[in-house]
């Protein structure tokens, strides 16, 4: 069985380290692009141009490039056939091999919202409209949420079980905070988990519909806050059990110390306004760290900039952590989804290791209601020790986790 | 660690209730085919799907604009509950956590909500299809009518997902804050996703599906809902969850599935709980059998049941669980060939039976198992 011999020990609190990382998203590939961005306070959202959205309120989104995912992927006819999710998948895991060659994860735990839903779109259209499908067969097998998951561990010979979250928005964090689990229970050693999400015409219209993507620019927790932009992209963290790691000398990038999960029945799309479910998640998180709320030091907010969404954000921050340094770094990068909690957990490793604070650009004015101390379009350097990041998606699904600097 | 079955619920194309359903497997019974057809297309394709009389009756506010998907999950779910006799309230649905499988999720609205955008642009995008798009909608539905406020989470996968979704209840059970998880598999039927496992040559284009014939015919899609109360009291015992693993051929599928067996018939198995559906599954199933456990009796209810992807191994162990406290094993329909395998013709008594293996080979690469025990 590809699990740790101590499955029956309840209640083991090993500790858990982050001992590789890969991204791709609009910020960057890599971490060094990604750092680079956050540094620069870099604005990475553009006019979409994968489909056409001449009907649509929102025109932009944070986009990864096709010219550079594609020229970093093999030529095998087989790497064609993939959907983009697959090669932002293969992408981010390259950089963590390249980091961490000999990681051998039990299990594999990855967030997702919508699979390849861009290949289900050509082969119902083509369908609807009599078109060309001949290229069907290809588009069906690349659509499952789980195959950009089965490409990137074929591509470097993992064969370990994986669990697909589709928890919507929070799907990343989850992922990482349902890994971090089990790695800290002590039934697995080693567990590789993260987020991805393409951009579609399906999801992108859907949000437009909802009115809570914007026209205009995505200003998180600003008091004239008009919605989202979507992102895409692809994130992997490398968790393994800290005592492990350090045994065979793996270099550890930062500790996850606490993961909090809740459920907001209140609207399948709307936050309650009370703020209790990102409130829940987050005090479930500092709990189950052992940490109090003043050793937070910053916190990577959901921020979505949706009016519903920051304002119960920020009344459940307001509440339990007193002048904590917030940003989204959603206003650079986009909303990326299932990818999102991936992408920021990498956000907060970065914030750690150079102790700087990511900026929430695109902010002109605080809004009255919401007391933050939002760190206002401009990075800057600062001592952080715990850091918090939230994901809070449809149907009420609240995800926070809580990660720390490592000294050996 | 084991965990321990609580209580279950069921709705299917035989209708819904455990004990319902079982009688009209023990005699027997095969669900009936619908035809699903589409205006634009001369394509026509049998399904089985979940009569209407099996969810007469049922009915929520929260539910009221929800697809099917959601309303067969919820009808599960609250029997499995009922059925443990458990009653949730502020203080306990906050240890109770719920896991959804699903494979192909709300296909119906996610269909019709692209139809509109294909037909009349971005602006004729419905807002109330679009919630009901997300894979996990069917989840949150379920926690805001059950009170759920803690872990909640929707697993995607093939049709092995149900068996992940068991092994992830189990990691969450390590947490002794938690009393009880409720795992549902949930699906629903859709003339798209017949075409799309037509066009995979997955599918059959009418009934019957005929397990384990040399030459695999093909399979016929179902819908419908299984739900299991998982906690530390219970009839039923999950020994082992077997996490399995990923293939990335189908000739490779046997290997996993001849390990999995391996692991998991350490101790004396009585009947396998097979998934096979007239597909490829079939023979990979059927030599890792003859490979581990030749003697072993082999049970499959697809024929009867038709193929639910994502609530298929939730399917499976109610099958064993039901068999494993009735002592008997429903008939195999449609079987043409045997494969040297031992399948019940005819209903089956098992008088001693106390364990039984769950095997479970998705059509997307996934492949799990896991061993049930009756106390």
């Amino acid at each position: 069985m590809a699990q740790s011999d101590s499955s029956n020990r309840k209640n083991t609190r090993a500790r858990v380290a982050v001992v590789a990382a890969g991204v791709v998203s609009p910020l960057g590939f890599r971490l060094t692009e990604t750092l680079d961005s956050l540094r620069n306070s870099r604005n990475c959202i553009s006019p979409v141009t994968r489909f056409s959205v001449g009907q649509c309120r929102c025109k932009t989104a944070g986009q990864v490039s096709d010219d550079r995912l594609l020229a970093t992927q093999a030529e095998a006819p087989r790497s064609r056939r993939l959907h983009r999710a697959s090669h932002m998948m293969i992408q981010a895991l390259t950089e963590l091999v390249a980091q961490e060659p000999h990681f051998e994860p039990e299990l594999t735990v990855i967030g997702t919202t919508s699979g390849g839903m861009s290949y289900g779109e050509h082969y119902y259209r083509s369908l609807r409209q009599a078109g060309d499908l001949r290229h069907a067969a290809t588009w069906i097998a690349n659509y499952p949420a789980q195959k950009p998951v089965i490409d990137a561990q074929e591509s470097f010979g993992i064969s370990s079980p994986y669990q697909v979250i589709a928890n919507a928005c929070a799907s990343g964090t989850n992922a990482i905070g349902h890994a971090f689990e089990c790695v800290r229970s002590g039934r697995y050693q080693r567990v590789l988990a993260g987020g991805y999400d393409a951009l579609s015409e399906l999801v992108f219209t859907g949000f437009d519909s909802l009115q809570a993507s914007t026209p205009e620019k995505c200003r998180p927790f600003d008091r004239h806050r008009t919605g989202m932009v979507l992102g895409e992209g692809a994130a992997l963290l490398a968790l393994e059990n800290l005592d492990s790691a350090q045994r065979r000398g793996a270099p550890v990038l930062a500790e996850i110390i606490g993961y909090g999960i809740s459920t907001d029945n209140f609207h399948i799309t709307q936050p309650d306004p009370s703020g209790i479910g990102p409130r829940q998640a987050m005090e479930r998180a500092v709990q189950s760290a052992h940490v109090a709320e003043n050793e937070i030091d910053y916190i990577n907010a959901h921020g979505t900039a949706t009016l519903f969404n920051d304002a119960a954000e920020g009344k459940a921050i307001n509440r339990l952590f007193n002048g904590v340094p917030v940003s989204s770094t959603k206003s650079m990068m986009g909303h990326s989804l299932g990818a999102a909690g991936a992408i920021e957990a990498v956000v907060c490793l970065l914030a750690l290791q150079h102790q700087f604070l990511p900026p929430n650009i695109n902010f002109r004015a605080a809004d009255d209601d919401l007391d933050l101390n939002i760190v206002a379009n401009e990075s800057r350097p600062a001592v952080l020790r715990t850091v918090l990041s939230n994901s809070f998606g449809f149907g009420g699904t609240n995800a926070s986790i809580l990660m720390r600097r490592f000294k050996a | 660690m084991s965990l321990a079955i609580a209580g279950m619920g069921w709705v299917t194309p035989l209708g819904s209730g455990v004990d319902s359903v079982w009688e009209r497997l023990l005699q027997g019974h095969e669900a009936s085919a619908t035809t699903i057809s589409e205006p634009f297309s001369e394509q026509a394709y049998s399904a089985f799907r979940v009569p209407e009389s099996a969810m007469a009756g049922f009915s929520y506010p929260r539910l009221r604009r929800a697809s099917v998907i959601s309303r067969f999950a919820a009808a599960a779910g609250l029997e499995a509950l009922r059925a443990a006799g458990v009653e949730l309230n502020s203080q306990n649905a906050e240890r109770t956590a719920l896991i959804f499988a699903i494979s192909n999720g709300g296909v119906i609205y996610t269909r019709r909500f692209y139809r509109d955008i294909v037909d009349a642009g971005a602006q004729s995008a419905s807002p109330l299809l679009f919630p009901e798009t997300v894979f996990n909608a069917p989840a949150s539905h379920l926690a805001a009518i059950l009170g759920i406020t803690g872990a909640t989470y929707t697993l995607v996968g093939d049709g092995a997902v149900g068996l992940a979704a068991i092994k992830m209840a189990e990691d969450l059970m390590a947490n002794e804050a938690l009393e009880h998880c409720l795992v549902v598999g949930t699906e629903e039927v859709d003339w798209l996703l017949c075409d799309a496992y037509r066009r995979w040559r997955l599918l059959r284009r009418a009934p019957p599906i005929e397990p384990f014939s040399k030459q695999p015919r093909g399979m016929i899609l179902s819908e419908g809902a299984g739900a299991i109360l998982l906690g530390q009291d219970g009839p039923f015992t999950i020994e082992s969850a077997h996490p399995g693993g990923c293939f990335t051929k189908r000739a490779e599928a046997e290997k996993i599935l001849e390990r999995t067996l391996r692991d998991l018939a350490e101790t004396e198995i009585d009947f396998v709980v097979s998934s096979a559906n007239g597909t490829f599954v079939d023979q990979a199933e059927c030599r890792a059998l003859k490979v581990v456990i030749p003697n072993a009796i082999v049970y499959t209810a697809k024929p009867a049941l038709g193929e639910s992807v994502g609530a298929a191994g939730l399917w499976q162990i109610m099958l064993a669980a039901q068999a494993l406290r009735s002592r008997e094993l429903p008939p195999v329909l449609h079987v043409r060939s045997t494969g040297s395998l031992q399948l019940p013709r005819a209903r089956m008594s098992i008088p001693r039976a106390r364990r039984a293996i769950v095997l479970s080979c998705g059509l997307n690469q996934q492949a799990a198992g896991l061993r049930l025990a009756s106390d």
